[in-house]
């Protein structure tokens, strides 16, 4: 029966062209929206890296104050320390977690081998592995040993750093430069991950350089770099009030605002979230357009051949038979559609135009190969039922 | 179906078939009734009739359009139901047999020739005279397509395996659907005016194949036609008028 589907289909080609041609688009779609799906989702379930919970950032504005700045923040960040409630801070570059802030660069090299692509980079202190829980999986994080490190900075990457650079080879003692050898980094420890863009931010390769906090001269224009404190679970708005209110009368003038990285982790993900939500609509729409038209198409075949149902059925065919075929019919030219679409999917991974793993394509093209057949077999089922109940004698006479 | 037989031997297997019936007759109508009724109109296709069609038969069903030959045809090849009254095939009741059973009846005993050919256009002949061995899970690919040539090598068609149906006349896609009608080897043809859409010399043709087939396969046929000369060709001639046997 199989082959004379095919044979069948394969006649009526003509006819059946534009069905597949519109399965070929549809599965197109899907198969975008998969990888963006699958994607997602792959790197959602991949480990941020780093703690959020009981993390708050307090971005502070010196405004014009431009006077002893670094004995100002020495002072604050010792009374900050001193309050009961908080456990630990660290200072950052601007690019704190969840932050639409990132810096980037492609400089690493090791024996003159880039990394290939670019690598975040992050500004901390000998703190930072204490507040955002950082998971050292090799080596150290920072501390007072690297005070006398000269020329050749201490630098901490994450894992991801260390396999594409170093593949199986100990990233920890490596010796980084830039294209010009005129800066070289010594790598020092490595962290699992450092997932801070998002939820969904792949694991991309990722460096800490060491910043001591209270050296406002080593951040950029002399910025006041970002504090992230850690607090007991539990602290709330007195405790933050208290903090502020520090902040105001050690430094005089100095102005916070406070934000929990949890609250930045949901605003970033509702900024990421929108936009991809808007497109699964426009993708939604899409496949219930082509849905309809499916249904349209085997409702019209159906009455087209109403004489060839009620000769089947006069040739032995069940009703259940008749039902059979078309849906039977219809997987066919699924499959033909899907196949030309396969082909066309398989040029992402081959040229690798989203950038992503091989392995995301894949199951993409499976998640979207299932889900039009599914939606090709529910447009056909209702169609094929109603050529079932066609009565014979009636349709034979039709002619 | 009203009937107040039950059936008692159904199919022990598909390729069985009913192969213990005694009786010589392999068609026998009891008080068939046919009424066409809709919200205001009760149309009386079929009053009353009573026939047997012996096994090896050859028979002529004549009458003025409409007076039921075509709806008598039908449930003789168990493709609509009576209103009333029991239809027998070799011997059994097949009043209560279910859509699956009937269709597996269907195939194995029944073939049918109609005036329209009712040939799948997009099929080739061989792929058209194979159809009812498609339903047959116990035919295989290879036997099927030996049995289609042979019974197109029976028609004198075996040139023509590869044409499609709108390649052929009138004449030719008419024995093709004979060619598929024997290609189930059935111990029944029912023929709803099979030269109707024919000239003469062509109807003539036709007639001779399904009279071959009678006299030497031994194949019984029940033929709806119009035309006297033909009719008189056959063994028995029943005429039909209103929706009554007339003869």
């Amino acid at each position: 029966m199989i082959r004379h589907l095919f044979t069948l289909i394969w006649n009526r080609k003509r006819s059946n062209f534009l069905l597949m041609a519109e399965i070929l688009l549809s599965f197109f779609v899907l198969f975008v929206v998969s990888v963006l799906l699958v994607n997602n989702y792959y790197n959602y379930r991949q480990p941020m890296g780093f703690r959020s919970d009981n993390v708050w950032e307090f971005n502070i504005n010196a405004g014009q104050d431009t006077v002893a700045r670094r004995a100002k923040l020495r002072l604050l960040v010792q009374e900050l320390q001193a309050t009961p409630g908080v456990v630990a801070i660290t200072g950052t570059s601007s690019n704190t977690p969840f932050s639409f802030s990132t810096m980037n660069t492609d400089e690493y090299r090791y024996q003159g081998k880039p990394v290939g692509g670019y690598t975040d980079r992050y500004d901390a202190d000998d703190d930072m592995v204490k507040v955002l829980g950082l998971n050292v999986v090799d080596g150290r994080w920072f501390d007072r040993r690297d005070d006398a490190a000269g020329r050749r900075f201490p630098v901490i990457i994450n894992q991801a750093f260390a396999e594409r650079m170093f593949g199986n080879e100990a990233a920890v003692g490596k010796v980084l430069t830039n294209e010009k050898k005129d800066e070289e980094w010594h790598v020092v420890g490595v962290v699992e991950a450092y997932r801070s863009g998002s939820d969904f931010a792949a694991n991309e390769p990722a460096i800490f350089h060491r910043k001591v906090l209270q050296d406002t001269s080593r951040f950029v224009q002399q910025q006041v770099p970002e504090l992230l404190v850690r607090v007991q679970p539990g602290s709330g708005a007195v405790l933050e009030q208290q903090l502020v209110r520090k902040i105001k009368s050690v430094t005089k003038g100095w102005s916070a605002n406070v934000n929990t990285l949890e609250e930045n982790r949901r605003d970033k993900m509702k900024f990421l979230v929108t936009p991809l939500a808007a497109l699964g609509l426009v993708g939604l729409f899409l496949i219930i357009n082509v849905a309809l038209g499916l249904f349209g198409v085997l409702w019209y075949n159906i009455s087209q051949r109403k004489a060839e149902i009620g000769l089947r059925r006069a040739l032995g065919a069940t009703g259940n038979g008749i039902s059979g075929q078309f849906l039977g019919e219809m997987l066919v030219v699924t499959t033909l559609g899907v196949l030309g679409g396969l082909v066309l999917a398989v040029q992402f991974p081959l040229l690798g135009v989203f950038g992503v793993a091989s392995q995301i394509y894949v199951q993409a093209m499976v998640l979207a190969t299932v889900l039009i057949f599914v939606l090709t077999a529910i447009c056909a089922l209702q169609p094929s039922r109603i050529a079932a109940g066609i009565q014979p004698a009636v349709s034979l006479r039709e002619e | 179906m009203n009937s107040t037989t039950a059936p008692n031997n159904r199919f022990a297997s598909p390729e069985i078939g009913l192969t213990t019936a005694p009786a010589t007759a392999m068609l026998k109508l009891t008080d068939i009734e046919k009424v066409y009724q809709t919200k205001t109109i009760e149309t009386v296709a079929l009053n009353r009739v009573n026939l047997t069609i012996n096994k090896g038969e050859f028979v002529s069903i004549m009458g003025p359009s409409g007076c039921g030959k075509s709806t008598l045809l039908s449930i003789m090849g168990l493709l609509d139901e009576p209103s009333s009254g029991q239809v027998e095939i070799a011997g059994r009741p097949v009043t209560a047999y279910s859509d699956k059973e009937l269709a597996h009846l269907r195939n194995q005993k029944i073939g049918f020739v109609f005036q329209s050919y009712h040939l799948i256009n997009d099929l080739s002949v061989l792929d058209n005279v194979e159809l009812p061995l498609l339903y047959r899970s116990s035919v295989s690919g290879k036997e099927r397509r030996q049995r289609a040539h042979a019974a197109l090598d029976k028609v004198g068609l075996s040139a023509r395996t590869n044409h499609f149906p709108s390649q052929l006349s009138g004449g030719q896609r008419q024995r093709v659907a004979i060619a598929r009608a024997l290609a189930g080897n059935p111990e029944l043809i029912l023929a709803d005016e099979p030269t109707g859409n024919l000239d003469s010399v062509m109807g003539e043709e036709i007639m001779d194949l399904l009279m071959g087939l009678n006299r030497h396969d031994g194949v019984t046929i029940v033929m709806v036609t119009h035309d006297e000369q033909q009719a008189l060709k056959t063994e028995r001639v029943i005429r039909f008028f209103d929706g009554s046997q007339v003869s």
